[in-house]
């Protein structure tokens, strides 16, 4: 075997080829690996599961919304590849997208309505059953405490033609008021910053931004972790950019970047103030621009004068010269992006800080063009759809339920009486568990999430939950948290069984398609929220609405006249082709390039055309570390293998081997030391709310003082603290005072894997 | 799981529920909601609403509604983006094919792993490639690298060299390293040897399968499952210097905290290593290895029946004719040997192939260590059949009753010494011939002794009748070298539970038998002390005259030392530190 090329000597040879007659090369077990052209542009795939159709679909995890394509046979889905010609993932896909199949196969699908009986056992009933009962339970709650005491929790997980019907059938026809969704906990504040800033929620960009950026200011995001597809953008960025990466860890995207700044958490904002102040010293910005197409400069301006360099140093634990160096960068830089995510959004101050990035952008006029912008990344495939049509907080089409005229204009376009429509928004998320708490919400329906792991302060929202008198959930697993404490499981449909649409961080109007039959009797969320509006008895309000296709074309006439408009989208044949389309796309002369942004004309969606500056002074954390609880507790996303809750990719063992068994804390090797601990060792991590036992993991990836928790482990939200941003009601996730100790053996858990260190 | 079939509870039509009375009015009906069914005219009842949208929820309609693209397309699509990363050439002469991976393109997404099990169609939870994770840097500017890597399509690779049924080739052009899944009958010993934990074993199928870095792909002009699915090119396919990767791995020169190359020279080549004390994320905190429970019972027991053979030719070679106790001793060594070989089998995936075993005779030390062992099984039961059926034949002739025996005994040696071998040569430092020669030639003198000592105690206690005289005199003196070799052996491996604060593999091994194996270890001291030294001590010192107690005290020895063996080469496997990529947290 010297050189693997076979020059030898004959007898060898000939023992050689008798030897190999001895060799089975073929047989089952070799033919069960074998590929074959798969056709299609496919390319070679296995042989077992070569397609005779393939078609097009949006992954349902993250709002990166990556075109995926469906290997089906016989119309039924056997495999999957990131589509190649889909404009935003270019044939790639995250390991979750790859696995978006076999997730939807689990022993721990719902496949029947199941009702919690007197005993506190749920039984499989029916759908007449289930429904019946949910309609006289939560009748019966508004009969007695009026029609707000029932409310409901969404999610930016479903597709937009069925959150619209929710909202409407909860909100129209129920006589339901308070209504949210999951998304609050994600993007709320980016939403609130783009509103107050722009007019309108706007996210400005397009994903082809971060390739031709030369700068690219990324805060409180690891997107090679949390959207590995954007960071492949950024890998094709072919302009040598800068990039610029705040955080106080040094992820993977740090250890990227050309320049990594480890902020003292939740001290962006004043870093970022620390920035516009050098940038005005410097004359670094854009007078022109600010002159024509803002409001509000001079008093920011006025504002910022106290963010020395040498005061933020001090409050944000860098050098003053890094700060300098960061806004010298932004100086230089023709083309310079601000791209943030959770890291700011998840704040006790997400809203100021996204609009100190949003002030940074419009001060030194990026803002417009290619490889610009103030750009949130958002979370959930169709928080975007959520935010514009879930009917919750805002009412459809990003309108105003204060404003008579918005509540007139849905009435006509409805063809409903503009009494149905409720004058004011709901309340938000924080406000609808303490109006559980205080027993104003009775009753409480939960579709397609699991607050009963990913709400802050678990013992908390667990205590609330407990005093419901009806929670009914509607989900496509059995076994979520949230699931569990039900009343009543409605079973649904997941991604892949049933139709819609998702709208994608950079406005992308993608399509949902059934390639897979749900189990048992799960339903399409879409005809769950039918049937609830037919047994409470305003089915008919909703005849229109008879099926995601038809609600795509009333979503359409919702969304005329307004900077969302999708008007100019004949129907889902369209968005299949075009391969997703991003609003606005109205129907006069729309604009059909693959790649748009806004803005681009300097106008903004307020009255006046004009963006705002906005700003306030920083406010001290809502916990700061101190003798009892010394470090600060930072959470956040794990692995790009890992989803949220892990309700879904917890399903699938190729997931499940992409990430540590076990949950586990990062920390600084100084500190551990300091605490006798090590990598491996089970430690318990307590606040003054809860403890959470897991593995310390030791990496000096994370400074000294602080800790980090995935927020996959249903441990991790025991700690946190029911802290919110004041103008978007967000979760401040990200920061509040723990400590760490060994942990006592009977505090480990029993299924731990072959612990090493007991 | 128990759920309805779609509908089928709901075909009864049921009498509305009386509070929906007012909802079913024909003042608030609502139609069908499938788009391609007659709008019902009449009032739509819940049950039958509900059976609409179950059934409605059966149709598959993605291909009947929407067009589909790219039907002619036969080239594939993503090529467009792949192309760059495959080399222009095939490999020339001195060449080979190889992955090529930059480090700082690897953002740890681990994409590369989930496309290679979903565009190769592996086994639920099949995986074969691995994302590490190497930790360091300073204090000031920490680094954390991901590392993808999968086979590294070795030059000499030791899965190949390990292989005992010539179930891996290299092919001579592309020098792809490709298992052949038909040939292998899964004795995972390819899994043990190669230093990057590439092989896998898929314990329902009875075989190990691996990466062939998508040689038909490759053959097509597609780019590997992993190469293509990259968002970030990090992975690509290079035509390599064979003599280029030889020189670089002797030079130490492949992945910080990885195997040394050296070993089987890994082609994969692994750029913009970040500098710094890079060190593997999972803290190198050990845990604990498959027992692998036949393989254990295999070794003890064949290395009981040679130490048996050895004690018998040892006393007749100091003069004693009929050995230690005639037959009966002879009996219960074939027995042991014979039943140790069985359990040989039971290790292996797919038994029915066992006789494929010795194709590898020229490489792989499994192979000779099948080959010695059949030897010593026939010879063992030919000289024992001889015993039993022509005692006086035999006895007639010492010279050839002698040579015999004394050809079991080589051909046993034999075995124990490719035992040896067979764990020597996957350089797991805690595998080394100095350690498990010691140890494998312990377990054969120990146990050779504890069952002669049994058999004595029960000739002596009056349980067995011999065919010859036996030698019971021996009882005192074959009980003395016993605890000796005990308290020796024993000893021997106290020492390895040491150093648990040193860095490396022997590091790693002592911190696994102090820590989660400690109990295990506890119990092997026990049951070695109470079989080896104790019981025999108390049997001896019983005295004459020699009684049921001592039968007793001999045969529970014998137990006792053998479970106590037992428990030792399951820790001999469970504590190894097995050499592998640097990685992460157990997953």
């Amino acid at each position: 075997m010297k050189n693997g090329r076979g020059h030898r000597r004959r007898p060898v040879a000939v023992i050689d080829r008798l030897l190999g007659l001895a060799r089975a090369r073929d047989g089952r077990l070799t033919r069960e690996l074998q590929r074959k052209p798969g056709g299609f542009g496919l390319g070679q795939v296995p042989t077992a599961k070569v397609p005779d159709a393939t078609t097009g679909m949006v992954c349902g995890f993250c709002s990166t919304g990556c075109g995926l394509t469906i290997h089906l046979r016989e119309g039924e889905a056997v495999n999957l590849t990131p589509t190649t010609d889909y404009p935003v993932n270019r044939g790639m896909a995250c390991p979750k997208g790859w696995e978006a199949l076999t997730v939807l196969a689990s022993p721990d699908r719902a496949v029947s309505p199941l009702l919690r009986g007197r005993d506190g056992q749920r039984r499989e009933v029916g759908w007449h059953e289930a429904m019946s009962t949910m309609t006289a339970r939560f009748r019966a709650i508004q009969q007695e405490h009026g029609p707000e005491s029932v409310a409901f929790l969404s999610t930016g997980q479903i597709a937009t033609e069925e959150m619209a019907l929710l909202g409407a059938v909860a909100k129209f026809g129920m006589g339901m008021v308070h209504g949210d969704g999951n998304t609050r906990q994600c993007m709320a504040s980016a939403v609130v910053a783009y509103k107050q800033a722009f007019g309108f929620d706007a996210p400005p960009y397009t994903y082809q931004d971060l390739e031709e950026s030369d700068c690219i200011v990324l805060i409180g995001a690891n997107p090679c972790i949390a959207h590995p597809v954007l960071w492949e953008r950024v890998t094709r960025n072919r302009h040598r950019p800068e990039v610029i990466v705040i955080d106080p860890r040094r992820t993977e995207t740090a250890m990227a970047a050309t320049l990594h700044l480890a902020v003292r958490p939740k001290s962006d904002l004043t870093l970022l103030y620390g920035v516009a102040n050098a940038l005005i010293e410097q004359g670094a910005i854009d007078h022109r621009y600010i002159e024509a197409h803002t409001q509000g400069f001079d008093a920011f301006a006025r504002f910022v004068r106290r963010f020395d360099p040498e005061t933020v140093a001090r409050e944000t634990g860098l050098s003053a010269e890094s700060i300098l160096d960061l806004a010298g960068r932004i100086a230089r830089g023709q083309r310079v992006s601000f791209w943030w995510t959770m890291g700011v959004n998840q704040s006790h101050q997400g809203v100021k800080t996204a609009q100190a990035a949003i002030n940074l952008a419009l001060m030194t006029g990026n803002i417009g063009r290619p490889g610009t912008g103030a750009n949130s990344i958002t979370g959930q495939c169709n928080a975007m759809g959520s935010r514009l049509y879930s009917n919750t907080t805002t009412l459809l089409g990003g309108r105003d339920f204060t404003n008579s005229a918005h509540r007139a204009e849905v009435a006509e376009l409805l063809g409903l009486p503009e009494g149905q429509i409720p004058d004011r928004p709901s309340w938000s998320y924080d406000r609808i568990i303490e109006g559980v708490r205080s027993r104003e919400i009775r009753g409480l329906w939960v579709i397609a999430t699991n607050p009963a792991h990913s709400w802050i302060e678990q013992t908390r929202l667990r205590e609330s939950l407990g005093t419901l008198d009806f929670l009914v959930v509607q989900d496509m697993y059995h076994s979520t948290e949230t699931a569990e404490l039900a009343d009543l499981l409605l079973p649904a449909a997941a991604w892949g069984e049933k139709e819609g649409t998702f709208i994608n961080s950079e406005r992308r109007i993608g399509l949902l398609k059934k390639v897979r039959r749900a189990p048992g009797q799960a339903l399409a969320d879409f005809h769950i929220f039918k049937l609830v509006a037919h047994y409470y008895g305003c089915g008919s309000m909703f005849n229109e609405w008879s099926s995601p296709a038809a609600v795509f074309q009333i979503l359409k006439r919702l969304s005329a006249g307004r900077p969302c408009e999708m008007s100019g989208i004949a129907d889902y044949h369209a968005l299949d082709a075009a391969r997703g389309i991003q609003w606005p796309f109205p129907r006069e002369n729309p604009d059909a390039s693959p790649q748009r942004r806004l803005f681009a004309d300097g106008r903004f969606y307020h009255p006046d055309g004009r963006a705002r500056f906005l700003f306030e002074e920083p406010r001290p954390l809502p916990e700061s570390p101190d003798q009892e609880f010394p470090f600060l507790l930072l959470t956040g996303r794990g692995s790009a293998a890992q989803w949220h809750t892990q309700t879904r990719t917890g399903k699938s063992d190729v997931l499940r081997k992409l990430y540590p068994r076990d949950p586990y804390v990062e920390m600084n090797p100084t500190d551990a030391e300091a605490l006798g601990l090590s990598t491996g060792r089970w430690v318990v991590v307590e606040s003054r709310r809860g403890a959470a036992p897991v593995r310390a993991f030791v990496t000096p990836t994370v400074p000294m003082g602080q800790l980090f928790l995935p927020m996959h482990d249903g441990s991790t939200n025991r700690l946190t603290l029911s802290a919110f941003d004041p103008e978007s009601r967000q979760p401040a996730y990200k920061a509040c005072a723990a400590r760490v100790r060994a942990a006592l053996s009977s505090e480990i858990p029993d299924n731990a894997n072959g612990s090493p260190n007991h | 799981m128990g759920f309805h079939e779609a509908g089928s509870s709901l075909a009864v039509v049921s009498p509305p529920h009386p509070n929906l009375a007012q909802v079913l009015a024909p003042s608030s009906s609502s139609t069908l909601a499938p788009a391609r069914r007659a709008p019902a005219r009449e009032p739509v009842r819940g049950d039958r609403l509900i059976g609409a949208y179950l059934s409605e929820q059966g149709d598959l309609s993605a291909v009947e509604q929407f067009a589909q693209f790219h039907a002619e397309t036969a080239e594939p699509l993503q090529e467009r983006y792949y192309s760059a990363l495959l080399p222009a050439a095939q490999p020339g002469p001195g060449q080979q094919l190889a992955f090529e991976v930059d480090l700082e393109r690897c953002s740890g997404c681990k994409a590369c792993v989930a496309a290679c099990h979903s565009l190769n169609g592996l086994d639920e939870g099949e995986t074969w490639r691995d994302v590490g994770l190497l930790l360091g840097g300073t204090g000031a500017l920490p680094v954390l690298q991901h590392v993808t890597s999968a086979c590294h399509h070795c030059l000499e690779p030791a899965c190949l060299k390990a292989c005992p049924v010539d179930a891996y080739e290299k092919d001579p052009i592309t020098g792809i390293v490709k298992h052949l899944d038909d040939q292998c009958f899964g004795c995972q010993y390819c899994t043990l040897a190669c230093p990057y934990d590439v092989p896998k074993y898929q314990p329902d199928k009875g075989i190990v399968r691996k990466c062939d870095m998508c040689s038909d792909r490759l053959r097509a002009g597609e780019a590997p499952a992993c190469v293509q699915a990259c968002p970030h090119e990090a992975i690509r396919i290079k035509v390599v210097d064979i003599d280029e990767v030889r020189a670089r791995a002797e030079q130490g020169a492949f992945l910080p905290a990885a195997h040394d190359p050296a070993y089987t020279f890994p082609t994969t080549q692994f750029h913009s290593i970040r500098p710094g004390d890079l060190r593997p994320a999972d803290g190198e905190c050990p845990t604990p290895e498959h027992g692998h429970a036949p393989l254990a019972l295999m070794l003890v027991l064949t290395q009981l029946s040679v130490g048996g053979f050895l004690v018998e030719l040892t006393t007749r070679l100091t003069g004693r004719a009929d050995g230690v106790a005639g037959l009966a001793f002879l009996g219960i060594c074939l027995v042991f040997g014979l039943l140790g070989l069985v359990a040989s089998l039971l290790h292996l995936g797919r038994p029915l192939y066992a006789y494929r075993a010795v194709l590898g005779f020229r490489h792989s030390w499994l192979s000779r260590e099948v080959v010695a062992f059949g030897l010593f099984a026939k010879l063992a039961v030919a000289y024992v059949g001889a015993e039993a059926l022509f005692p006086a034949w035999l006895a007639g002739r010492p010279g050839l009753r002698l040579g015999w025996l004394a050809l079991v005994v080589a051909a046993g040696l034999a075995g124990v010494g490719c035992s040896v071998m067979v764990y020597h040569v996957v350089r797991r430092p805690f595998w080394h011939a100095t350690r498990s020669g010691l140890k494998f030639a312990g377990t054969a003198i120990v146990l050779g002794l504890a069952s002669a000592l049994a058999c004595l105690g029960m000739a002596r206690g009056g349980g067995i009748e011999s065919t010859g005289g036996s030698s019971v005199d021996l009882f005192p003196a074959l009980a003395t070298v016993l605890a000796l070799g005990t308290v020796a052996k024993l000893g021997f491996e106290a020492m390895e539970g040491r150093g648990a604060r040193e860095s490396g593999p022997l590091g790693q091994t002592a911190q696994l038998l102090q820590g989660p194996l400690r109990q295990v270890v506890g119990l092997r001291r026990l049951l070695g002390g109470a079989g080896g030294v104790l019981l025999p001590a108390l049997a001896v010192a019983g005295g004459a005259p020699y009684g049921l107690g001592v039968s007793v005290a001999a045969t529970l020895a014998l137990v006792l030392a053998t479970a106590g063996e037992l428990l030792e080469r399951s820790l001999f496997f469970r504590a190894v530190a097995r050499p592998r990529m640097p990685g992460g947290l157990p997953s």
